[in-house]
Protein backbone atom coordinates (compact mmCIF):
# COMPACT_ATOMS: atom_id res chain seq x y z
CA UNK A 1 0.00 0.00 0.00
CA UNK A 2 2.96 2.76 0.93
CA UNK A 3 4.81 1.64 -2.12
CA UNK A 4 1.61 2.54 -3.92
CA UNK A 5 0.87 5.46 -2.45
CA UNK A 6 4.61 6.52 -2.72
CA UNK A 7 3.49 6.16 -6.76
CA UNK A 8 0.54 8.16 -6.95
CA UNK A 9 2.52 11.03 -5.58
CA UNK A 10 5.35 10.51 -7.93
CA UNK A 11 2.57 10.11 -10.70
CA UNK A 12 1.11 13.35 -9.56
CA UNK A 13 4.28 15.05 -9.29
CA UNK A 14 5.31 14.27 -12.97
CA UNK A 15 1.41 15.51 -14.07
CA UNK A 16 2.15 18.96 -12.08
CA UNK A 17 5.43 19.18 -13.55
CA UNK A 18 4.03 18.71 -17.56
CA UNK A 19 1.34 21.04 -16.35
CA UNK A 20 4.03 23.83 -14.77
CA UNK A 21 6.21 23.55 -18.12
CA UNK A 22 3.04 24.49 -20.59
CA UNK A 23 2.21 27.13 -18.26
CA UNK A 24 5.28 28.80 -17.80
CA UNK A 25 5.29 29.28 -21.94
CA UNK A 26 2.39 31.49 -20.89
CA UNK A 27 3.43 33.30 -18.28
CA UNK A 28 4.93 36.55 -19.80
CA UNK A 29 8.30 37.90 -18.41
CA UNK A 30 8.24 40.51 -15.94
CA UNK A 31 9.51 43.61 -17.37
CA UNK A 32 10.11 45.49 -14.38
CA UNK A 33 12.47 42.97 -13.61
CA UNK A 34 14.30 43.26 -16.09
CA UNK A 35 12.64 40.40 -18.08
CA UNK A 36 13.15 37.80 -15.45
CA UNK A 37 11.04 34.90 -16.20
CA UNK A 38 8.90 32.90 -13.52
CA UNK A 39 9.64 29.18 -13.11
CA UNK A 40 7.39 26.96 -11.30
CA UNK A 41 8.76 23.47 -12.09
CA UNK A 42 12.05 23.30 -10.56
CA UNK A 43 10.24 24.34 -7.46
CA UNK A 44 7.93 21.45 -7.59
CA UNK A 45 10.86 18.80 -8.82
CA UNK A 46 12.96 20.50 -5.18
CA UNK A 47 9.82 19.45 -3.24
CA UNK A 48 10.10 16.07 -4.93
CA UNK A 49 13.76 15.84 -3.61
CA UNK A 50 12.29 15.93 -0.23
CA UNK A 51 9.60 13.70 -0.04
CA UNK A 52 10.62 10.46 -2.72
CA UNK A 53 13.16 8.27 -2.33
CA UNK A 54 16.33 8.54 -4.04
CA UNK A 55 15.47 6.48 -7.37
CA UNK A 56 11.92 7.94 -7.56
CA UNK A 57 13.54 11.26 -6.85
CA UNK A 58 16.15 10.70 -9.95
CA UNK A 59 12.96 10.12 -12.16
CA UNK A 60 11.24 13.15 -11.83
CA UNK A 61 14.59 15.40 -12.11
CA UNK A 62 15.10 13.17 -15.61
CA UNK A 63 11.63 14.29 -16.42
CA UNK A 64 11.80 17.71 -15.62
CA UNK A 65 15.34 18.30 -17.28
CA UNK A 66 14.04 16.38 -20.46
CA UNK A 67 10.87 18.79 -20.72
CA UNK A 68 13.29 21.85 -20.40
CA UNK A 69 15.61 20.60 -22.89
CA UNK A 70 12.87 19.24 -25.22
CA UNK A 71 11.06 23.00 -25.06
CA UNK A 72 14.24 24.92 -24.92
CA UNK A 73 17.46 23.24 -26.80
CA UNK A 74 18.16 25.15 -30.12
CA UNK A 75 19.21 23.31 -32.94
CA UNK A 76 21.29 25.53 -35.46
CA UNK A 77 21.85 23.93 -38.20
CA UNK A 78 24.47 20.96 -37.69
CA UNK A 79 25.20 22.27 -34.21
CA UNK A 80 23.16 21.47 -30.72
CA UNK A 81 24.23 24.78 -28.85
CA UNK A 82 23.76 23.29 -25.42
CA UNK A 83 23.38 19.00 -25.92
CA UNK A 84 20.50 17.26 -24.91
CA UNK A 85 20.34 16.27 -21.36
CA UNK A 86 22.59 18.88 -20.37
CA UNK A 87 19.14 20.39 -17.96
CA UNK A 88 18.58 16.78 -16.73
CA UNK A 89 22.13 16.22 -14.81
CA UNK A 90 21.72 19.97 -13.71
CA UNK A 91 18.22 18.90 -12.18
CA UNK A 92 19.65 15.45 -10.25
CA UNK A 93 22.76 17.21 -9.19
CA UNK A 94 20.79 19.81 -7.22
CA UNK A 95 17.51 17.67 -6.35
CA UNK A 96 20.42 15.02 -5.25
CA UNK A 97 21.98 17.92 -2.76
CA UNK A 98 18.05 18.95 -1.55
CA UNK A 99 17.30 14.93 -1.15
CA UNK A 100 20.96 15.31 1.37
CA UNK A 101 19.18 17.69 3.25
CA UNK A 102 15.94 15.73 3.87
CA UNK A 103 16.32 15.10 7.67
CA UNK A 104 16.20 18.90 8.35
CA UNK A 105 13.18 19.58 5.82
CA UNK A 106 11.51 16.62 8.44
CA UNK A 107 12.23 18.59 11.55
CA UNK A 108 10.41 21.56 9.91
CA UNK A 109 13.32 23.17 8.37
CA UNK A 110 11.11 24.34 5.57
CA UNK A 111 12.68 27.91 5.43
CA UNK A 112 16.17 26.89 4.10
CA UNK A 113 14.66 24.25 1.27
CA UNK A 114 12.75 27.46 0.43
CA UNK A 115 15.39 29.64 0.33
CA UNK A 116 17.40 26.60 -1.36
CA UNK A 117 14.75 26.37 -4.17
CA UNK A 118 15.09 29.74 -4.94
CA UNK A 119 18.92 29.50 -5.06
CA UNK A 120 19.13 26.19 -7.01
CA UNK A 121 16.43 28.01 -9.84
CA UNK A 122 19.52 30.81 -10.47
CA UNK A 123 22.08 28.38 -10.06
CA UNK A 124 20.18 26.17 -13.32
CA UNK A 125 20.29 29.53 -15.40
CA UNK A 126 23.82 30.44 -14.05
CA UNK A 127 25.00 27.21 -15.66
CA UNK A 128 22.89 27.38 -18.82
CA UNK A 129 24.34 30.74 -19.21
CA UNK A 130 27.97 29.50 -18.63
CA UNK A 131 27.18 27.40 -21.18
CA UNK A 132 25.64 29.36 -23.57
CA UNK A 133 28.55 32.10 -23.12
CA UNK A 134 31.43 29.07 -23.61
CA UNK A 135 29.85 28.11 -27.00
CA UNK A 136 29.22 31.56 -28.57
CA UNK A 137 32.80 32.69 -27.49
CA UNK A 138 32.62 35.90 -24.73
CA UNK A 139 31.35 36.43 -21.55
CA UNK A 140 29.84 39.04 -19.56
CA UNK A 141 28.23 39.37 -16.35
CA UNK A 142 26.12 43.22 -16.22
CA UNK A 143 23.15 43.95 -14.48
CA UNK A 144 20.59 42.81 -16.63
CA UNK A 145 22.63 39.40 -16.83
CA UNK A 146 22.71 39.05 -12.79
CA UNK A 147 18.58 40.01 -12.86
CA UNK A 148 17.71 37.42 -15.07
CA UNK A 149 19.64 34.56 -13.20
CA UNK A 150 18.40 35.89 -9.96
CA UNK A 151 15.09 37.55 -10.43
CA UNK A 152 13.92 33.83 -11.23
CA UNK A 153 15.63 32.50 -8.43
CA UNK A 154 14.03 35.37 -6.20
CA UNK A 155 10.62 34.63 -7.20
CA UNK A 156 11.36 30.77 -7.01
CA UNK A 157 11.80 31.47 -3.01
CA UNK A 158 8.75 33.53 -2.37
CA UNK A 159 6.79 31.25 -4.59
CA UNK A 160 8.18 27.94 -2.33
CA UNK A 161 6.03 28.48 0.63
CA UNK A 162 2.60 28.14 -1.06
CA UNK A 163 3.68 25.92 -3.41
CA UNK A 164 5.55 23.19 -0.57
CA UNK A 165 2.32 24.13 1.44
CA UNK A 166 0.16 22.75 -1.48
CA UNK A 167 2.14 19.99 -2.53
CA UNK A 168 2.29 19.05 1.31
CA UNK A 169 -1.51 18.75 1.22
CA UNK A 170 -1.32 17.23 -2.25
CA UNK A 171 1.38 14.76 -0.05
CA UNK A 172 -1.00 14.07 2.71
CA UNK A 173 -4.38 13.20 0.73
CA UNK A 174 -2.54 10.65 -1.40
CA UNK A 175 -1.21 9.33 1.93
CA UNK A 176 2.30 9.12 0.61
CA UNK A 177 4.35 7.60 3.56
CA UNK A 178 6.88 10.45 3.94
CA UNK A 179 4.17 11.41 6.53
CA UNK A 180 4.95 8.94 8.43
CA UNK A 181 8.29 10.31 10.05
CA UNK A 182 7.58 13.76 9.98
CA UNK A 183 6.82 15.92 12.61
CA UNK A 184 8.30 19.56 12.31
CA UNK A 185 6.65 19.95 9.06
CA UNK A 186 2.79 19.25 10.57
CA UNK A 187 3.39 22.52 12.13
CA UNK A 188 3.98 24.34 9.19
CA UNK A 189 1.48 22.83 7.13
CA UNK A 190 -0.93 23.01 10.09
CA UNK A 191 -0.61 26.96 9.97
CA UNK B 1 23.15 3.50 -0.28
CA UNK B 2 20.80 0.58 -1.10
CA UNK B 3 20.48 -1.35 -4.06
CA UNK B 4 17.76 0.05 -5.47
CA UNK B 5 19.11 3.53 -5.11
CA UNK B 6 22.45 1.55 -7.12
CA UNK B 7 20.50 0.64 -9.78
CA UNK B 8 18.41 3.86 -10.40
CA UNK B 9 21.70 5.47 -10.43
CA UNK B 10 23.22 3.20 -13.13
CA UNK B 11 20.04 3.44 -15.75
CA UNK B 12 20.04 6.92 -14.84
CA UNK B 13 23.59 7.42 -15.79
CA UNK B 14 22.64 5.08 -19.01
CA UNK B 15 20.14 7.48 -20.05
CA UNK B 16 21.65 10.38 -19.40
CA UNK B 17 24.74 9.67 -21.56
CA UNK B 18 22.69 8.06 -24.21
CA UNK B 19 20.93 11.07 -24.43
CA UNK B 20 23.97 13.70 -24.33
CA UNK B 21 25.33 11.58 -27.30
CA UNK B 22 22.56 12.26 -29.52
CA UNK B 23 23.13 14.65 -32.60
CA UNK B 24 21.35 17.37 -34.33
CA UNK B 25 19.31 15.06 -36.31
CA UNK B 26 18.02 13.18 -33.39
CA UNK B 27 17.28 15.74 -31.19
CA UNK B 28 15.79 17.66 -33.54
CA UNK B 29 13.18 14.56 -33.96
CA UNK B 30 12.91 14.29 -30.03
CA UNK B 31 11.98 18.22 -30.24
CA UNK B 32 9.09 17.84 -32.91
CA UNK B 33 7.93 14.87 -31.64
CA UNK B 34 8.06 16.84 -28.49
CA UNK B 35 6.18 19.99 -29.79
CA UNK B 36 3.57 17.43 -32.13
CA UNK B 37 2.71 15.76 -28.74
CA UNK B 38 1.87 19.26 -26.87
CA UNK B 39 0.42 21.30 -29.87
CA UNK B 40 -3.01 20.57 -28.73
CA UNK B 41 -2.24 22.31 -25.13
CA UNK B 42 -0.13 25.51 -26.93
CA UNK B 43 -3.64 25.54 -29.05
CA UNK B 44 -5.45 26.00 -26.20
CA UNK B 45 -3.28 28.12 -24.03
CA UNK B 46 -2.95 30.80 -26.55
CA UNK B 47 -6.58 30.61 -27.07
CA UNK B 48 -7.24 31.35 -23.59
CA UNK B 49 -4.59 33.68 -23.25
CA UNK B 50 -6.11 35.94 -26.33
CA UNK B 51 -8.88 36.13 -24.05
CA UNK B 52 -8.00 36.68 -21.10
CA UNK B 53 -6.22 39.64 -22.82
CA UNK B 54 -9.21 40.85 -24.65
CA UNK B 55 -11.45 40.61 -21.28
CA UNK B 56 -8.32 42.73 -18.63
CA UNK B 57 -8.36 45.27 -21.99
CA UNK B 58 -11.52 45.89 -21.48
CA UNK B 59 -11.54 46.32 -17.74
CA UNK B 60 -8.88 48.60 -17.61
CA UNK B 61 -11.05 50.89 -20.30
CA UNK B 62 -14.02 50.41 -17.84
CA UNK B 63 -11.66 51.94 -15.11
CA UNK B 64 -10.58 55.04 -17.33
CA UNK B 65 -14.43 55.38 -17.79
CA UNK B 66 -15.18 55.72 -14.30
CA UNK B 67 -12.44 58.58 -13.42
CA UNK B 68 -14.00 60.64 -16.20
CA UNK B 69 -17.46 60.51 -15.36
CA UNK B 70 -19.28 58.28 -12.53
CA UNK B 71 -23.13 59.75 -13.04
CA UNK B 72 -22.50 58.22 -16.94
CA UNK B 73 -20.88 54.72 -15.83
CA UNK B 74 -23.69 52.56 -16.60
CA UNK B 75 -24.45 53.58 -19.51
CA UNK B 76 -20.88 54.06 -20.48
CA UNK B 77 -19.93 50.70 -19.42
CA UNK B 78 -22.37 49.23 -21.98
CA UNK B 79 -21.10 51.22 -24.69
CA UNK B 80 -17.96 50.48 -24.23
CA UNK B 81 -18.30 46.92 -23.89
CA UNK B 82 -20.15 46.96 -27.28
CA UNK B 83 -17.71 49.02 -29.40
CA UNK B 84 -14.91 46.58 -27.55
CA UNK B 85 -16.44 44.10 -29.35
CA UNK B 86 -16.55 45.90 -32.38
CA UNK B 87 -13.21 46.77 -32.33
CA UNK B 88 -11.94 43.39 -31.87
CA UNK B 89 -14.37 42.39 -35.27
CA UNK B 90 -12.80 45.43 -36.76
CA UNK B 91 -9.60 44.92 -36.31
CA UNK B 92 -9.42 40.79 -37.15
CA UNK B 93 -10.93 42.02 -40.55
CA UNK B 94 -8.24 44.61 -41.11
CA UNK B 95 -5.74 42.35 -39.84
CA UNK B 96 -7.07 39.41 -42.43
CA UNK B 97 -7.19 41.67 -45.28
CA UNK B 98 -4.08 42.90 -44.59
CA UNK B 99 -2.88 39.50 -44.46
CA UNK B 100 -4.30 38.58 -47.49
CA UNK B 101 -2.76 41.77 -50.15
CA UNK B 102 0.47 41.38 -48.41
CA UNK B 103 0.47 37.39 -49.57
CA UNK B 104 -0.74 38.19 -53.05
CA UNK B 105 2.20 40.71 -54.16
CA UNK B 106 4.85 39.38 -52.46
CA UNK B 107 7.26 37.42 -54.89
CA UNK B 108 7.39 34.93 -52.32
CA UNK B 109 5.29 31.77 -52.51
CA UNK B 110 4.16 32.14 -48.58
CA UNK B 111 2.63 30.33 -45.25
CA UNK B 112 0.95 32.16 -43.40
CA UNK B 113 0.84 31.21 -39.90
CA UNK B 114 -0.47 32.09 -36.30
CA UNK B 115 1.80 32.57 -33.41
CA UNK B 116 0.74 29.93 -30.39
CA UNK B 117 3.27 30.62 -27.88
CA UNK B 118 6.39 33.18 -26.62
CA UNK B 119 9.92 31.79 -25.78
CA UNK B 120 9.47 30.42 -22.49
CA UNK B 121 13.23 30.36 -21.59
CA UNK B 122 15.55 33.03 -20.26
CA UNK B 123 18.80 32.98 -22.46
CA UNK B 124 16.56 31.72 -26.02
CA UNK B 125 14.20 33.84 -28.14
CA UNK B 126 11.67 32.01 -29.94
CA UNK B 127 8.00 31.69 -30.74
CA UNK B 128 6.07 28.69 -31.84
CA UNK B 129 3.94 28.86 -35.11
CA UNK B 130 1.06 26.73 -35.89
CA UNK B 131 2.27 25.37 -39.41
CA UNK B 132 4.55 22.49 -40.08
CA UNK B 133 5.67 20.07 -42.51
CA UNK B 134 2.16 19.18 -43.55
CA UNK B 135 1.74 22.57 -44.67
CA UNK B 136 5.36 22.50 -46.49
CA UNK B 137 7.94 24.09 -43.75
CA UNK B 138 10.89 22.55 -42.98
CA UNK B 139 13.43 23.80 -40.72
CA UNK B 140 15.69 27.08 -41.96
CA UNK B 141 12.89 29.07 -43.62
CA UNK B 142 12.69 32.89 -43.42
CA UNK B 143 9.75 34.17 -41.12
CA UNK B 144 8.77 37.46 -42.05
CA UNK B 145 5.45 39.91 -41.59
CA UNK B 146 4.47 42.68 -43.99
CA UNK B 147 7.00 44.75 -42.08
CA UNK B 148 9.70 42.91 -42.00
CA UNK B 149 11.80 39.94 -41.22
CA UNK B 150 10.86 37.91 -38.21
CA UNK B 151 13.53 35.37 -37.81
CA UNK B 152 13.96 31.39 -39.38
CA UNK B 153 12.40 27.70 -38.33
CA UNK B 154 14.64 25.84 -36.32
CA UNK B 155 12.25 22.19 -35.12
CA UNK B 156 9.60 21.54 -37.35
CA UNK B 157 6.99 18.65 -36.72
CA UNK B 158 4.10 17.74 -38.36
CA UNK B 159 1.92 20.65 -37.98
CA UNK B 160 3.96 22.98 -35.52
CA UNK B 161 7.28 24.48 -35.48
CA UNK B 162 9.65 26.31 -33.74
CA UNK B 163 11.14 29.87 -35.12
CA UNK B 164 14.37 31.47 -33.95
CA UNK B 165 13.54 35.64 -33.62
CA UNK B 166 16.08 38.15 -35.27
CA UNK B 167 16.83 39.11 -31.96
CA UNK B 168 18.33 35.88 -30.82
CA UNK B 169 22.31 36.32 -30.62
CA UNK B 170 22.36 33.02 -33.04
CA UNK B 171 20.26 34.81 -35.33
CA UNK B 172 22.35 35.96 -37.84
CA UNK B 173 21.17 38.21 -40.87
CA UNK B 174 23.89 39.18 -43.48
CA UNK B 175 22.47 42.75 -44.31
CA UNK B 176 22.96 46.00 -46.28
CA UNK B 177 22.67 49.14 -45.19
CA UNK B 178 20.18 51.63 -47.60
CA UNK B 179 21.90 53.79 -49.83
CA UNK B 180 25.61 52.70 -48.92
CA UNK B 181 27.70 49.89 -49.60
CA UNK B 182 27.82 49.13 -46.16
CA UNK B 183 27.30 45.40 -45.10
CA UNK B 184 27.30 44.05 -41.97
CA UNK B 185 25.89 40.75 -39.83
CA UNK B 186 22.65 41.60 -37.68
CA UNK B 187 22.27 39.75 -34.19
CA UNK B 188 20.40 39.89 -31.40
CA UNK B 189 21.33 40.83 -27.98
CA UNK B 190 22.42 37.70 -25.52
CA UNK B 191 20.51 39.37 -22.72
CA UNK B 192 17.31 41.34 -23.14
CA UNK B 193 16.56 43.58 -20.55
CA UNK B 194 12.69 44.16 -22.29
CA UNK B 195 10.08 42.43 -24.41
CA UNK B 196 11.31 44.33 -27.13
CA UNK B 197 15.70 44.26 -27.32
CA UNK B 198 17.52 46.31 -30.10
CA UNK B 199 19.00 44.30 -32.55
CA UNK B 200 23.04 44.93 -32.90
CA UNK B 201 24.57 45.67 -36.87
CA UNK B 202 28.38 44.63 -36.67
CA UNK B 203 31.74 44.49 -38.49
CA UNK B 204 30.83 47.96 -40.30
CA UNK B 205 33.53 49.75 -41.89
CA UNK B 206 35.19 52.57 -39.12
CA UNK B 207 33.69 55.34 -41.75
CA UNK B 208 30.22 53.77 -42.28
CA UNK B 209 29.03 57.22 -40.53
CA UNK B 210 25.50 55.80 -40.24
CA UNK B 211 22.37 58.20 -39.40
CA UNK B 212 19.68 57.18 -37.08
CA UNK B 213 16.57 56.11 -39.28
CA UNK B 214 18.16 54.45 -42.35
CA UNK B 215 17.01 50.91 -43.55
CA UNK B 216 18.48 47.69 -43.04
CA UNK B 217 17.89 45.07 -45.16
CA UNK B 218 18.85 41.45 -45.89
CA UNK B 219 21.53 41.44 -48.72
CA UNK B 220 20.91 37.77 -49.83
CA UNK B 221 24.54 36.60 -48.35
CA UNK B 222 24.40 33.11 -46.48
CA UNK B 223 21.55 31.01 -48.72
CA UNK B 224 18.90 31.43 -45.86
CA UNK B 225 17.27 35.02 -46.11
CA UNK B 226 16.61 36.41 -49.55
CA UNK B 227 17.81 39.88 -50.19
CA UNK B 228 15.82 43.21 -49.96
CA UNK B 229 13.70 41.87 -46.28
CA UNK B 230 13.35 44.83 -44.06
CA UNK B 231 15.35 43.89 -40.91
CA UNK B 232 15.49 47.20 -39.23
CA UNK B 233 16.20 51.16 -38.69
CA UNK B 234 19.27 52.30 -37.28
CA UNK B 235 19.22 53.75 -33.91
CA UNK B 236 22.69 54.79 -33.41
CA UNK B 237 26.15 54.34 -34.17
CA UNK B 238 29.43 53.46 -33.13
CA UNK B 239 33.35 53.17 -33.80
CA UNK B 240 34.95 50.66 -31.92
CA UNK B 241 38.41 49.38 -32.01
CA UNK B 242 38.40 47.48 -35.28
CA UNK B 243 35.43 47.91 -36.71
CA UNK B 244 31.55 49.93 -36.08
CA UNK B 245 28.61 48.84 -34.71
CA UNK B 246 24.82 49.84 -35.27
CA UNK B 247 22.25 49.93 -33.23
CA UNK B 248 19.09 48.79 -34.70
CA UNK B 249 15.48 49.02 -33.91
CA UNK B 250 13.75 45.75 -35.45
CA UNK B 251 11.38 46.41 -38.02
CA UNK B 252 8.93 43.79 -36.31
CA UNK B 253 7.29 44.40 -33.00
CA UNK B 254 8.49 41.27 -31.89
CA UNK B 255 6.66 41.58 -28.47
CA UNK B 256 2.97 42.05 -30.46
CA UNK B 257 3.78 39.03 -33.39
CA UNK B 258 0.11 37.82 -34.00
CA UNK B 259 0.64 36.61 -37.66
CA UNK B 260 3.76 35.35 -39.51
CA UNK B 261 4.62 34.12 -43.00
CA UNK B 262 6.61 31.41 -43.73
CA UNK B 263 8.59 31.61 -47.54
CA UNK B 264 8.08 28.32 -48.94
CA UNK B 265 10.42 29.58 -52.08
CA UNK B 266 9.66 31.77 -55.08
CA UNK B 267 6.65 32.53 -57.01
Amino acid sequence: MSKFSVMVFFLILVGLVFVGQIAEIFIPPLDWMFNAHIYIVPVIVFYGAMTLPFPLMLCLAFVAGFLWDAMTVQVLGANVEISFGWSILLYAVLAAIMHGLKPLFDRGRWEVHCVLSGVCTSLILLAQYLMISFRRGSIFFDREVWWQIGGPGLLAMLMAPLVFWSLHWLSRLTSNPYHQDEEGFDEFASR
Amino acid sequence: MSRSSIVALVLFAVALLALLSIGPQATRKIQATFFQTIAPFLKTGSGLERQITSVRSGLKSLEELERENSALRVENRSLKATNEALRDVEHEVNRLRHALNYRERSLFRLVPAEVVSRDSSTWWRTVTINRGEEDGLAPEMPVLTDEGLVGRTTTVSANIAVVLLVSDENCRVAASVEGTREQGIVTGERVAASVSPLLDLNFLSKQAQLKPGQKVYTSGVGGVFPSGLFVGAVRSFQVRGLDAQAKLVPAVDLAKLEDVFVVIGRK
